[in-house]
């Protein structure tokens, strides 16, 4: 075996250097990550945006959520919770389609929103489950980038429809209408228009289902404006299954048309309803048919119906009375007499995306927000939200030094927050601290005084808050005279100097520099960007609805980075592909993007990360995506910028968001791209994706903590994700994988005391994240997973004694093993009752431990240290004085436990009345002998108060106390007491045959 | 030197199959040979196990039976003191309440669940065709950096709050040795609903010529599980009926009135 394995390794050297003589050595992590786990914080609390809702036909409790960045969800408890069903493929999501015939079983998902904001990610495809979401098979679609519906026909589940409206920011011919007649084998494009115009919305007549109804819609972004609209957009009717198409726009507006909705009544399918996006205003807004699309009528252009088309157009209709019809908007409109009249839905999160209708009763209502879903009971005039959703989209996220750290962030129209990577009880809702309105970008603390940095879109208020005495200002740089007009991002970049704590930077098309925290402002760069004015024109944005709300602001800085390792060193990205660095503090810049090879000209700078370990050395990361270009750019330079190599492989997927790398190995880099996370161990010669509990979500940020080495992510669509402790990554080499096993080094452990109380109200519904764990990791990589055969793994003092076993982890690659520090729980004397406090297990001293780790007959050892918390304050003489004292009582419980066992076993010899009365008596004062575990216990006995204060100590951060320690002289004495009571009950017995086991076998039994 | 054998026939197996398409049933049968053939497994009666479960430092001795007819019960020990839970004596399935010690039964539609385990007795691969089990071949996938086939095995619907539900558990056979190391489904009552629970098996040893994994790890899929070791498996072992009986406290009445 080892022969064959090696000799692979040479055929595989010897091709990489057939290929490229220059390729470095790879050293791959594939099927190395082993227990090395994701864990997700949220918050939830906010939610995220919603694109897509479906129920189940026929079973209310079933309910699925299509998540803008998150992914699918499934309720089963009628909308009360959801769980992710979809965390391995695309996350951002346009369409779930339910098989009627089949609901339990066959479901579609269309990847890729639809609601096409500036932020939109995209999708890959279309996918279905044939058992209920568990295992999903891709059948196609490859670049159709967003898909709007899918509809199965009721009466032949083999007839598929998906409505794709495709590319957002190309030409793209895999768009409009597309059948199936194989249950999505092959499919037939059946209406397509123009490489420029997809399909909006699709609809079936639920009486006759060769009747279609489908809204063509043309539409394009560029990363700095949209037009919605054109002479394309038009609504179509077919009446033979999709075969021909008919406009059907009689009473519709003059001109270009917009993004139209449609939505058959299914109790009356003769009445449709379109929401129809036009030239005039007064013609825009809501139409209905009361003759299957014959005649259009026009009922109403109040503001809720004709808002942002691009955004809102979703028209339902109450499936048992075709006059209730509810459209999707800022706020969400509800009408109850046909669409002539309408009212805001009940208060939740603004923008409203879809909404359904429960299938038996109409009173209950859910709607898809940018902040969540939400449920009502009572028509939609209350709405409730969905607590255990984690889908917030963060476009940015920093840490700080704190214990433990803070993860600061903003989201996606839902403002800036801050919470905590640990809580008592786990991070819950109540954690996240609000930080700032509007669309949350970047939030940053600074590094020495408790004040946090926050902004909005467009730098429109960049907030300084000072955290301790709850005072705000705004501190953004303001235009000056002989200045130009400044252009922010709508993303605008920040940055704090690692040098000098008060320094803060910003950038609009110029670098922005501040000593005293954003009071004063000096610009210390010329125009860094293109200045290409034909990118400047956003008030002309929108098409047919103006829409300039700043998102499509251009030319501008998007990144700034300054070295760890010189202040003078700072590199600036902008957004038309200009990546610009001083290494004299700004008085000199240099653009290196100019000529990187493969690298298309503006490609959007998207971060910059400079070496914490070369100053000239580099990474750029580059993404196109708004005009078009999927592909993934990453480049390192280790001369200053002047040459650039891509350090991408074929192994990635999507295009890259962000890369960090790691403060130790500089071959360890971690690469975040729109479908995941990427870790490379050889400097980026080959990749591999982190799937452990990691979706296949855009990781749009990604820092490093220098202390815990947590690798934490902001996400566009699960909140934040951590890799508690990376550092085993460190040190796999191939020597390491070429072992038995290899031991990972680690820090010593603290014995942490800190903890409070939880308090868990609530979190039934709500989602609450997941600690770290604070107990020692035993890390070994195992070359191969342990499947036959013995494995045991024990912890052990330096003289070989052991302490404890634990379960070893078996997996392939990183095994994570915890350990809590204790020893096993003492053995408790017998009685009618629990002594709970028996069950806690004390903790070993501080010092150095090994863990032994038994695999066949092969033994591995590896030493590592645990040390008191130093919170607790203790000197070592007290926390000496706090183990003797806990140990003691421990010993003593086992004594106690084995002369009860004793005196029971004497008890069932002896025949002397008055001799079994007398031991009946002592046993009644060492244990409980009556009543229960519960309010019914009985009055506590020796040995319910030895346990009591052997916890009480044991659970305790202190030094036991006189009040304790008298306690404890008190139970001594009974305790001596008891046992030469019990001597000379036994002297008495005579019982000299009585079988019993020794202490030791007693006590390990 | 008989697990060196096993694994080396698993191996060779595996190479004369690799260049073949496995199929579902071909992947159990070269299971069930490896593990000590189908003859044995079935003439299995009965198994006791001893094991212990680390949680939180506390160390729990459990000891787990489970008959061939059905009936099996986990006895637990907690100071001296035993604690039953999950008895099953066929019929009724109860537990003893940890605050009362008593035994109280378990809600009909749980036991009428677990009722249709009655036939999964050793595994529920075991003769799954007469059973009216299906089994499908859903393809490879790499579990703890191994190489996977994932197995479908769907057996008869469980009833859960009212509604009648699929009962479908996934199988990751290693594609070296061809024995189960993960197995997954989805957690259908509980705070758990919804989600994937996991159990990962490893440390196959032979008892009386047939391996049976003597570790075990449990929980939530894609968070750290809770241990179990085994350290003894006994085959047929003799346990009076009477353990599994139900201990009556409230009086039934023969004959209801009206």
């Amino acid at each position: 075996m080892k022969k064959m394995s090696s000799l692979l390794v040479w055929s595989m050297i010897l091709l990489s250097i057939a290929v490229d003589a220059q390729t470095d050595h790879i050293l791959s992590a594939k099927n190395l990550f082993g227990s090395l786990n994701a864990r997700h914080i949220g918050p939830a609390l906010m939610s995220g945006r919603i694109n897509d809702l479906e129920v189940h036909p026929t079973n209310k409790r079933i309910i699925y959520a299509g998540t803008a960045g998150g992914g699918v969800w499934k309720s089963n408890d009628a909308g009360t919770t959801f769980n992710p069903i979809f965390d391995e493929y695309c996350q951002s999501i346009g369409a779930v389609g339910i098989d009627p015939t089949n609901p339990d079983n066959v479901i579609y998902v269309g990847t890729g929103e639809t609601w096409t904001r500036n932020s939109v990610s995209v999708g890959d495809g279309l996918y279905k489950s044939v058992d209920g979401g568990s295992n999903w098979t891709k059948l196609g679609f490859d670049k159709s980038e967003r898909i709007a519906n899918i509809i199965v026909n009721p009466k032949n589940a083999n007839e598929v429809y998906v409505a794709v409206l495709g590319a957002l920011w190309s030409d793209s011919d895999e768009r409009g209408i597309y059948k199936s007649i194989d249950a999505g084998k092959t499919w037939n494009q059946i209406l397509y228009v123009n490489e420029k115009t997809g399909a909006a919305d699709l609809a079936m007549d639920p009486n006759d289902p060769s009747i279609l109804y489908a809204s063509m819609w043309e539409f394009r972004r560029t990363p700095w404006s949209f037009e919605s609209g054109g002479a394309n957009s038009a609504l179509y009717k077919s009446t033979d299954g999709g075969a021909t198409w008919n406009k059907i726009h009689n009473g519709f507006p003059e001109g270009n048309l917009g993004r139209l909705g449609i939505a058959v009544a299914k109790s009356d399918s003769n009445i449709l309803y379109t929401v129809i996006e036009a030239e005039e205003d007064e013609r825009k807004g809501l139409y209905r048919s009361d003759d299957a699309g014959e005649n259009w009528k026009q009922l109403n252009n109040d503001f809720g119906i004709t808002v942002r088309p691009f955004y809102f157009s979703r028209i339902v209709v109450d499936p048992r009375d075709p006059n209730v019809i509810v459209k999707g908007g800022l706020n969400g409109s509800i009408s109850r007499d046909g669409g002539k009249t309408f009212k805001s839905l009940g208060n939740m999160h603004s923008d409203i995306h879809d909404i359904v209708f429960d299938i038996h009763d109409s009173d209950r209502i859910y709607a898809g927000t940018d902040g969540g879903v939400y449920r009502s009971m009572n028509g939609g005039t209350t709405m409730e939200i969905v607590e255990n959703l984690p889908l917030s989209q963060f476009y940015h996220i920093s840490l700080d030094d704190a214990e433990p750290y803070n993860i600061y962030g903003g989201l996606q129209d839902n403002g800036s927050w801050y919470g905590p990577s640990s809580s008592s009880g786990g991070i819950e809702a109540r954690d996240w601290n609000s930080i700032g309105a509007g669309d949350g970008f970047r939030v940053l603390k600074h590094p020495t005084k408790n004040i946090i940095y926050s902004e909005m879109q467009g730098a429109e208020n960049v907030w300084r808050y000072d955290v301790e005495n709850n005072l705000l200002k705004t501190i953004q740089p303001l235009p000056q005279k002989g200045n130009a007009k400044l252009r922010y991002n709508w993303n605008a970049p920040m940055a704090i100097s690692n040098f000098q704590p008060d320094r803060f930077y910003m950038g609009s098309q110029f670098l922005h520099k501040s000593e005293d925290m954003g009071d004063t402002w000096t610009i210390i760069s010329p125009d860094l960007t293109t200045n290409d004015k034909t990118k400047q024109e956003q008030e002309n944005s929108g098409g047919l609805s103006k829409d300039n709300s700043g998102a499509e602001n251009h030319t501008t800085i998007f990144t700034i980075a300054e070295s760890p390792l010189d202040q003078n060193i700072i590199w600036v990205g902008t957004d038309d592909g200009n990546m610009q660095v001083t290494v004299d503090g700004g008085r000199t810049w240099t653009n290196t993007a100019t000529a990187i090879e493969g690298l298309p000209k503006n490609t959007w700078v998207y971060h910059i990360e400079p070496s914490s370990h070369e100053k000239g050395t580099a990474y750029a990361v580059f993404e196109g995506h708004s005009t078009g270009d999927m592909n993934p750019y990453t480049y390192k330079t280790t001369d200053f910028g002047k040459t650039w190599k891509s350090i991408i492989t074929d192994e990635i997927v999507g295009f890259v968001r962000n890369i960090q790398e790691d403060y130790v190995n500089p071959n360890l880099l971690f690469l975040g791209t729109e479908f995941g996370l990427y870790i490379t161990l050889d400097g980026g010669n080959s990749w591999t994706k982190f799937t452990n509990n990691m979706p296949s979500v855009a990781v749009h940020f990604i820092d490093l903590h220098k202390k815990t080495n947590d690798l934490v992510m902001g996400t566009h669509g699960r909140g934040i994700i951590i890799i508690d402790d990376i550092s085993p990554l460190r040190e796999i080499t191939s020597e390491a994988l070429s072992k038995k096993v290899h031991f990972f080094n680690s820090k010593p452990f603290v014995m942490k005391d800190q903890g409070g109380f939880s308090g868990s109200f609530g979190t039934e519904t709500q989602f609450v994240g997941s600690n770290p764990s604070t107990a020692a990791h035993i890390k070994y990589l195992l070359p191969k997973r342990h499947t036959f055969g013995k494995m045991s793994l024990e912890i052990q003092d330096m003289e070989g004694k052991k302490i404890t076993t634990l379960s070893p982890g078996k997996s392939k690659g990183i095994n994570i093993v915890d350990w809590n520090y204790t020893i096993k729980q003492p053995k408790v004397a017998k009685g009618k009752t629990f002594s709970f406090g028996g069950f806690t297990a004390p903790r070993v001293k501080e010092g150095t431990y090994k863990a032994v780790l038994t695999k066949g007959k092969d033994t591995f050892e590896h030493e590592f240290e645990v040390v008191y918390d130093k919170h607790a304050n203790l000197t070592a003489e007290e926390s000496e004085i706090k183990y003797q004292t806990i140990m003691k009582l421990y010993d003593m419980t086992q004594d106690l436990a084995y002369m009860v066992y004793e005196l029971d076993a004497t008890l069932e010899k002896v025949t002397n009345k008055k001799l079994k009365n007398s031991l009946n008596e002592l046993k009644e004062t060492l244990v409980i002998t009556t009543g229960d575990n519960y309010v019914g216990s009985a009055e506590p006995q020796l040995r319910e108060k030895l346990s009591e204060l052997y916890s009480k100590l044991a659970s305790s951060y202190d030094k036991p106390s006189s009040n304790e320690l008298d306690f404890l002289s008190m139970l001594e004495e009974r305790f001596n007491n008891a046992q030469s009571m019990f001597t000379k009950y036994k002297k008495k017995a005579k019982l000299k045959d009585l079988q019993l086991k020794s202490f030791n076998d007693f006590i390990n039994e | 030197m008989k697990i060196l054998k096993i694994v080396v026939i698993a191996l060779v197996i595996g190479f004369v199959h690799k260049t073949n398409a496995q199929t579902a049933d071909e992947i159990l049968s070269t299971y069930f040979e490896n593990i000590g053939g189908i003859e044995k497994l079935n003439a299995i009666e009965g198994v006791k196990m001893s094991a212990k479960v680390n949680q939180q430092g506390m160390e729990i001795p459990l000891e787990i039976i489970q008959l061939k007819n059905g009936k099996q019960m986990t006895v637990i020990n907690f100071q001296g003191k035993e604690l039953k839970q999950g008895v099953f004596d066929g019929e009724t399935l109860w537990s003893t309440n940890f605050m009362t010690q008593k035994a109280e039964k378990s809600d009909k539609e749980t036991t009428d669940n677990l009722k249709l385990e009655m036939n999964d007795f050793l595994d529920p691969f075991l003769n799954y065709k007469e059973k009216g089990y299906q089994v499908e071949l859903l393809g490879n996938e790499t579990i703890d950096g191994t190489e996977t086939f994932k197995i479908k095995l769907t057996r008869e619907p469980i009833t859960i709050d009212g509604k009648e539900e699929q009962n479908i558990t996934f199988y990751y056979f290693d594609t070296e040795n061809f024995v189960p190391i993960v197995a997954q489904n989805e957690i259908k009552t509980g705070p758990y609903k919804g989600q994937m629970g996991e159990a990962k098996m490893s440390d196959y040893q032979e008892v009386d010529g047939i391996y049976f994994p003597f570790s075990l790890t449990q929980g939530i899929k894609g968070q750290p599980g809770q241990g179990i070791t085994l350290d003894k498996i006994e085959l047929n072992p003799q346990i009076d009926d009477a353990q599994f009986k139900f201990p009556e406290e409230i009086e039934t009445t023969e004959t209801p009135k009206n």
